[in-house]
C-alpha cells in the first residue's frame, strides 16, 4: 500500500512537472534578451517583449481585442447552431441518425486545408473573402463538431422528460428551453463553450486564408515571430495568448455560475 | 370538475399498434385505475390525454369539449411521473411555484398557493431545500405539490409509487388518496401492481395488449373477469376443460353440480386459494396428490396432480401436508366462473 502511494506521488509530481516547465520557461524567454547554448541562466534581461505589446503604435492590443470579439462571437454562433443539432442528435430517433453522427465529424476528420481551399473560391464568389464575417463563417467549420458531439452526450443524458414535464405544467416551447433545457446543460454548455473559443483563438490557417491578411488575430501576429525564431517576442505572444484563453474561461464559467445559481444540482 | 372521455384513441409507434381504439369514461371527482403489464399501452394513454402524444385517430373530450387540438401547456392535465422529474436547479418552493409562474400569476398570490401546498403535503421546512437534499418520499410529494399547485382538470399519476420501499409506498398511497378524496380532483393512476389499483381506485380498467379488456370496480374486475387473460392478470388460476349437462359440470374429475348453463362446452376457473385440501372425502371435490410445497411463512404454496392434470393450490399454514400424501380438493362448483371454452 505504502509502495504503490509513493509511485502514485512520484508519477503525480512528474507530471505535472512535464506539464508546468515548458509555461515557466516561456515566461523566462519572454524576458530574455540572449541566452546563448551553453549557459544555464539567461545572459540579459528584457522588457523588449511586453513593451512591444503595449505600445500603441504596433496595435498588438487591438488584435488582441479583435481576437477575443472574433472568437467570442464564434463561440456563441456555434452554440446557436450546435444545441438545435445536438438536442436532434441526443434525444430524438429518425432513420441515418448513426450516419448523421458521422458526418457532423467530418470538418475534423478531413484536413482544413482541403476544405478551405474550396471554401475560399466560394467565398469570394460570395463577397465573404477578406471579411470579419467570412472569417467568422469559416471558423465555423471546425468549431462545430467539437460543440455538437459534447450537446449531443448532454442532451443524451438529459432527456426529454424534464421538458415534458415542464410543458405538462404549463410551460410554453420557449420557456421550456430557456426554464428548463438551457440550466440542465450549463454545464454542457461550458465545457463546450470554452473548448470552441479556444479552437477559434488558435486558428491560424483558416483566418490567414479568409481574412487574406486583412483580419489579423493573435496566432497571426505570433507566427511570424516564432517563424524567424525571435524567442522574447514568441514567447511574450504565447504568454498574452494562454493568459486571455484562461481569463476568458474563467469569465465564462463565473457567467454561467452566476446566472444558474452556485448550487451543486445535478444529481442525475 | 372535469369528466374525460377518450372515444377510439388508437396510435401506431414504429408499425406497432400500441393503443388499438380506447373507450374509456372518467367521471368527475374519479379515481380510475389504468392496470396493466409493462408495454401495454397505459403511459401511452397517459400522455396522449395530457397531449404530449397526438392519437392517430379518435377524440378525447374534457366536459363534453374535444381538447385534442389544444396544445400541452394549455391542456390543464398534470402527469406525475415515475421517477418524480423535480427540476433540480430550483427549490421545493420554485419546484412548487414552477407552473404558477408559469401561468403569469402575480408573486403575492403565488406564495399563498405554495404554502397551502406545502401545508397540504406537510413538508414544512423543506421549501429552501433541492431536490437532490430529499429523500425519495419527499420528492414525490413535492411532484404532487407541483402538480396540484395549478389546479389541474385531471391528475394523472404514471406509477407514482414504484419507486418508492413497500412501507413508504402504503403510506404514500393512503396520502394520495386522501388529497385526491379531499380535493375531489378526477385522477387516472397507471400502474401494474394489481394490488395498487384494487386498493385505491373506485373504478379498474384491465388493459392488455393496447386495448380494454374490462372495466369496473375492483370487487368486479377481480371476482367476476371477463376472459381468462384478465382472470391471469390478477394472479395464476387453474382451468379445468369440460362440459355443462343439465345443471353439472362434467369433466375428467367427475361430475359437479353447477348453477351455470350459459354455454355447453367450458373451462371452469379456479383460483389457488379455493382449493381446501383436507384428509378425508368432504364436500363437492375430487383426490390429488402433492406434487410439490413451497414455504411462504403465512401461506404455503402446493403443486398437485388429479388425473393427470396439474394444479396449484395456496393454503394457510394451519393444516401441513408432505409431498406425495394424497389429499381431498374441496371445490365449491356452484361458485366456480366459467368461460366459454376456447376451441382447440
Amino acid at each position: 500500500m505504502k509502495k504503490n502511494n509513493y509511485i502514485f506521488k512520484i508519477t503525480m509530481y512528474l507530471l505535472i512537472f512535464l506539464l508546468i516547465s515548458p509555461l515557466v520557461i516561456l515566461v523566462i524567454w519572454s524576458f530574455v534578451r540572449i541566452w546563448p547554448w551553453p549557459n544555464l541562466l539567461p545572459r540579459d534581461y528584457g522588457l523588449r517583449g511586453f513593451k512591444h505589446v503595449l505600445d500603441p503604435s504596433t496595435k498588438s492590443l487591438r488584435v488582441l481585442f479583435l481576437s477575443v470579439g472574433l472568437s467570442s462571437l464564434v463561440t456563441l454562433c456555434t452554440l446557436l447552431i450546435s444545441i438545435p443539432a445536438a438536442k436532434a442528435l441526443g434525444v430524438y430517433e429518425f432513420r441515418g441518425k448513426g450516419f448523421f453522427k458521422m458526418l457532423i465529424l467530418a470538418p475534423i476528420i478531413v484536413p482544413p486545408v482541403a476544405v478551405a481551399m474550396g471554401i475560399h473560391i466560394a467565398f469570394i464568389k460570395l463577397g465573404l473573402a477578406n471579411t470579419f464575417l467570412g472569417v467568422v463563417f469559416v471558423h465555423l467549420v471546425p468549431c462545430i463538431p467539437y460543440a455538437v458531439r459534447i450537446l449531443t452526450n448532454v442532451f443524451e443524458i438529459i432527456g426529454e422528460s424534464m421538458e415534458m414535464q415542464a410543458r405538462v405544467l404549463g410551460a410554453s416551447p420557449l420557456q421550456t428551453f430557456i426554464k428548463i433545457t438551457l440550466p440542465l446543460m450549463a454545464p454542457g454548455l461550458l465545457s463546450a463553450g470554452s473548448l470552441v473559443f479556444i479552437v477559434s483563438l488558435s486558428q491560424y490557417f483558416l483566418t490567414f486564408l479568409i481574412g487574406g491578411g486583412r483580419i489579423i488575430t493573435l496566432p497571426m501576429l505570433m507566427f511570424p515571430y516564432i517563424q524567424s525564431g525571435d524567442r522574447m517576442m514568441a514567447s511574450t505572444y504565447s504568454i498574452i495568448f494562454i493568459v486571455t484563453a484562461l481569463i476568458m474561461l474563467l469569465i465564462m464559467e463565473r457567467i454561467v455560475r452566476n446566472y444558474y445559481k452556485e448550487q451543486n444540482y445535478f444529481y442525475i | 370538475m372535469y369528466k374525460i372521455e377518450l372515444k377510439n384513441i388508437s396510435k401506431v409507434f414504429e408499425n406497432k399498434r400500441v393503443l388499438k381504439g380506447i373507450n374509456l369514461i372518467v367521471n368527475e371527482g374519479e379515481m380510475l385505475s389504468l392496470l396493466g403489464p409493462s408495454g401495454c399501452g397505459k403511459t401511452t394513454t397517459l400522455k396522449i390525454i395530457a397531449g404530449l402524444f397526438s392519437p392517430d385517430c379518435g377524440d378525447i373530450l374534457f366536459n363534453g369539449k374535444s381538447i385534442v387540438n389544444i396544445p400541452v401547456e394549455k391542456r390543464g392535465a398534470v402527469i406525475v411521473f415515475q421517477d418524480y422529474l423535480l427540476f433540480p436547479h430550483m427549490t421545493v418552493e420554485e419546484n412548487i411555484a414552477f407552473g404558477l409562474k408559469m401561468a403569469k400569476i402575480k408573486k403575492p398570490k403565488r406564495r399563498v398557493k405554495v404554502r397551502e401546498m406545502i401545508d397540504l403535503v406537510k413538508l414544512d421546512g423543506c421549501e429552501k431545500k433541492y431536490p437532490s437534499e430529499l429523500s425519495g418520499g419527499q420528492k414525490q410529494r413535492v411532484a404532487i405539490a407541483r402538480a396540484l399547485a395549478i389546479e389541474p382538470k385531471v391528475l394523472l399519476l404514471d406509477e407514482p409509487f414504484s419507486n418508492l420501499d413497500t412501507r413508504l409506498r402504503e403510506s404514500m398511497r393512503i396520502f394520495v388518496c386522501d388529497i385526491q378524496k379531499k380535493l375531489g380532483i378526477t385522477t387516472i393512476l397507471v400502474t401494474h401492481d394489481k394490488e395498487e389499483a384494487l386498493l385505491t381506485s373506485h373504478r379498474v380498467a384491465v388493459i392488455l395488449d393496447g386495448e380494454i379488456k374490462q372495466i369496473g370496480t375492483p370487487a368486479e374486475v377481480y371476482e367476476k373477469p371477463s376472459s381468462p387473460l384478465v382472470a391471469d392478470f390478477f394472479g395464476e388460476k387453474n382451468y379445468l376443460e369440460g362440459e355443462i349437462i343439465k345443471g353439472f359440470f362434467v369433466c375428467k374429475m367427475g361430475k359437479f353440480k353447477t348453477g351455470f348453463d350459459k354455454y355447453p362446452r367450458v373451462m371452469a376457473m379456479i383460483r389457488p386459494e379455493e382449493i381446501e385440501l383436507t384428509d378425508s372425502e368432504e364436500g363437492s371435490g375430487f383426490w390429488g396428490r402433492i406434487l410439490s410445497k413451497q414455504y411462504a411463512g403465512d401461506k404455503i404454496y402446493y403443486k398437485l396432480s388429479a388425473n393427470d392434470i396439474q394444479l396449484k393450490c395456496m393454503a394457510n399454514s394451519k393444516n401441513m401436508f408432505e409431498a406425495n400424501q394424497r389429499v381431498w380438493l374441496k371445490i365449491d362448483f356452484e361458485k366456480t366462473i366459467f368461460f366459454k371454452a376456447e376451441k382447440s
